[in-house]
């Protein structure tokens, strides 16, 4: 035993306590966590260069273009405040927004919208000429133009029926909006949006409605949903987080399983080609050798998913958000975390084993890391439905079982209370048989050198051990 | 160890070794490369398994029971390439069951003393060169104290310096009544060290008998010299006792009859011809073991080649 825990020991130190380690599992996820708001900023300001051109119309029912530019301004100033209303909801909801977070908010505004567009309207008449408008659209053409009105950025067709409907039509006429490409989808939306009210008022108009009258009437402003939580407060609806709950966990699990996992594959791999397991096995056996190693690594998983865990429970409580998490699901993350990293370590060490190097081990590891992503890739439709019968099927299935029962009990809908357990038994024999095939593997594989083997070599050596 | 038999596939690599090894002796394996002396010694380890035939250890059935109680030096041998000096040989003593941080200090460093390579304690392993990386390595291997100490290939890749500092350190440890088994594929470092040789080839067991024992059984039946002048080698070949003369390696060599004495041949070849040197060839180990096993096979010179330049009769063993 004492040579279990020395070999576990050694593992450990020479694995957590080294600077690539502390560097890779501690300092880049911070830095990954601060420099966020600085990647999200430069991507704004990517989009920040101001839009300016023109907006040709071919007005066919004549009753719209005259008041068309008027409703383009105002529309690009409202746009303006709802992408504000927007970020300050958002803000809401992390709680980020401090004192003096309005004042940022219109700072940030700035920098997310960069200046207004500035859009002029351009009126072809209503018989314009559409395709000669429209080969002024391509690109390259009208930029610098004699018209000194800049580039032309869009071209709208007005049906001459989109106003007053005619004896025989069935609706009203609409348009059709013409633009470049690669033109800012906002630009696009503002253009799109003021030509839509232009028509609308031009119908009030037309059919002698008030229009502030008509606004009030088909404007139906619900403030934003709120949750009543258990204590009876009120707050902004979390359904983020309620998807993204089942995601955290998986990916903790996840990144936790495989950063022991792949740090133990690598010192097996290492202690192969230095030579220095004979040394080792003249002092412990193979078995004692392998649950060592698989200990220590174990502490180094253990490690990460304390520390992760530790960060989001302790934000999550710093934002009040803490009874979107059950004691049970942590309980269930650390039991699933030994179940999971018992079984893949085990392999991974039989893999490292059997190979020579680092690169003969991609081709037997591939596999195992494919049970890996399988969860990953199955995050969406299980959150959705959590208790399909595919679903809960797979969540039984060693080894994705503690993946997958993981997400459906972190998920909205509840799991029967039976079948964590269960999974939890299976999970455990499954870790029973991975430990017992690694072990002969390992046993075997750690002194043959030469040919790199393939699963059927593998499954030889069991037979043959 | 008793008809011990281990194949790897289809190769047999030790085919029916009866050994016992009386405590406190030095024991040398020798034969060459691919003969079966690393599969011999790592069932003696308990690395491996025989397929057939029993093995016991210090008295104990297995290996496994006594671990603590062997050093075991491999042939395939390592570091932990970034692991510090005495943290790999604390490390080493820890898993043969030393405990204690400070007095397991101490003992390294009084090791590491020993061998000239205090000064390195702090430095990562892979900072050595090969030589100092095998110094440690024998430490790792003595530093719990052991009863029996095993050696596969212990001189390899070390310069003359080290090679004695080494034997003298083997030496000591036979002085307090260790018991040591080495294998070497250099017959002379066997010569030099041993009292006792087990020879392997082609995985059977050739020869087990110490030292003098062998010396004597092959007694000395060639005398070399090198003539000032011209010879005449029917004069030679003429005298009393002498067989037949011809030129070998070391100068002109006159074979002796069986039962002639050297001592009088000798004595004749100076009074027929004048010599610049003369000498009683002793045959070496490399001399005997060619002699057992060209015996069985009738390939001498094949063997010589084999033991020379130490290439491989019969390939990796763990190739299979």
């Amino acid at each position: 035993m004492s040579k279990i825990l020395q070999i576990a020991r050694r593992e450990f130190v020479s694995t957590a306590l080294t600077k690539g380690f502390i560097i890779g599992a501690i300092i880049v996820p911070l830095i990954f966590m601060a420099a966020m708001p600085l990647i999200i900023w430069l991507t704004m300001l990517a989009e920040a260069p101001k839009v300016e051109g023109e907006l040709a119309v071919i007005d066919r029912s004549g009753q719209v273009v005259g008041t068309l530019q008027e409703y383009v301004d105002t529309r690009i100033a409202r746009d303006r405040e709802q992408i504000a209303e927007q970020m300050e909801k958002s803000q809401e909801l992390t709680g980020a927004m401090g004192p003096g977070g309005a004042a940022q908010g219109e700072q940030a505004l700035d920098m997310v919208l960069g200046e207004d567009p500035e859009i002029v309207v351009h009126d072809l008449g209503a018989e314009g000429d559409e395709e000669g408008a429209k080969a002024a659209l391509r690109p390259g053409e009208g930029e610098g133009g004699g018209e000194g009105l800049g580039s032309r950025l869009g071209l709208a067709v007005i049906d001459a029926n989109a106003v007053r409907k005619g004896e025989d039509d069935e609706a009203f006429g609409a348009f059709q909006l013409f633009v470049r490409p690669k033109l800012d989808d906002r630009v696009i939306d503002s253009m799109r949006d003021a030509l839509r009210e232009a028509v609308r008022q031009g119908r009030y108009r037309e059919y002698d409605y008030d229009p502030a009258f008509m606004d009030a009437l088909t404007s139906v402003n619900a403030p934003n949903t709120r949750e009543i939580t258990e204590t009876g407060e009120e707050r902004a609806s979390t359904q983020i987080f309620t998807m993204m709950l089942p995601f955290a966990f998986m990916i903790l699990l996840m990144i936790s399983v495989m950063i022991g996992g792949q740090y133990l594959l690598t010192t097996t791999i290492e202690e192969k080609s230095s030579r220095v397991v004979e040394l080792l096995l003249s002092a412990a056996s193979p078995m004692q050798l392998m649950t060592g190693k698989i200990l220590g690594q174990m502490g180094v998983g253990l490690s990460l998913l304390l520390m992760y865990s530790g960060l989001g429970i302790a934000s999550l409580v710093y934002f009040s958000l803490g009874d979107v998490l059950d004691v049970w699901d942590v309980v269930y993350l650390f039991v699933f975390f030994l179940l999971a990293y018992t079984m893949i370590a085990s392999l991974l060490a039989a893999v490292g084993s059997a190979v020579n190097d680092v690169r003969e081990a991609q081709s037997l590891q591939t596999p195992v890391m494919m049970v890996m992503i399988l969860p990953y890739i199955l995050w969406m439709p299980v959150t959705r439905d959590p208790n399909a019968l595919w679903v809960t099927i797979l969540s039984f299935i060693p080894p994705v079982s503690p993946f997958m029962m993981m997400m459906r009990m972190t998920s909205s809908q509840d799991v029967p209370w039976w079948q964590p357990p269960i999974a939890v038994a299976i999970s455990a024999v499954g870790a029973y048989c991975c430990i017992w095939f690694a072990a002969k593997v390992f046993r075997v594989g750690l002194l043959m050198y030469g040919k790199p083997p393939n699963v059927r070599t593998l499954i030889k050596w069991v037979r043959m051990a | 160890m008793t008809s011990v038999r281990k194949t790897f596939g289809t190769k047999v690599a030790v085919e029916g070794i009866d050994l016992e090894l009386p405590e406190g002796s030095l024991y040398g394996f020798i034969g060459p490369n691919g003969a079966g002396k690393t599969t011999s010694i790592r069932m003696i380890m308990s690395i491996l398994f025989p397929d057939s035939g029993e093995l016991e250890v210090l008295g104990k059935k297995s290996a496994v029971e006594s671990k603590d109680r062997i050093g075991y030096l491999p042939e395939e041998r390592g570091v932990y390439r970034k692991m510090k000096v005495l943290s790999f040989l604390m490390h080493m003593g820890r898993l043969k069951g030393l405990g204690g941080g400070a007095k397991l200090r101490d003992h390294c460093m009084t090791w590491l003393d020993r061998v000239e390579l205090a000064d390195v304690a702090k430095k990562k392993c892979e900072e050595l060169s090969k030589g100092m990386q095998q110094k440690v390595q024998f430490i790792a291997c003595i530093v719990h104290d052991p009863d029996l100490l095993i050696l596969d290939e212990p001189f390899s890749g070390l310069d003359p310096v080290n090679m004695r500092l080494l034997r003298d350190l083997i030496r000591e440890q036979h002085e307090a009544g260790k018991t040591v088994i080495f294998s070497t594929h250099v017959m002379q470092q066997a010569e030099q060290l041993c009292d006792h040789i087990v020879m392997i080839h082609e995985g059977k067991k050739v020869l087990d008998a110490t030292l003098d024992e062998i010396r004597t059984r092959h007694d000395p039946r060639t005398i070399a010299f090198s003539p000032l002048n011209g010879l005449d080698r029917g004069l030679v070949s003429s005298l009393a006792g002498v067989e037949s003369v011809d030129d070998g390696e070391h100068g002109v060599e006159a074979h002796l009859a069986h039962g002639a004495d050297p001592g009088g041949v000798m004595r004749a070849i100076l009074a027929a011809t004048p010599v610049s040197r003369i000498e009683i060839r002793r045959p070496t180990l490399e001399d005997v073991f060619i002699e057992i096993a060209s015996g069985r096979d009738g390939d001498a010179a094949r063997l010589r080649e084999a033991l020379r330049g130490g290439h491989d009769v019969a390939g990796e063993e763990e190739q299979a």
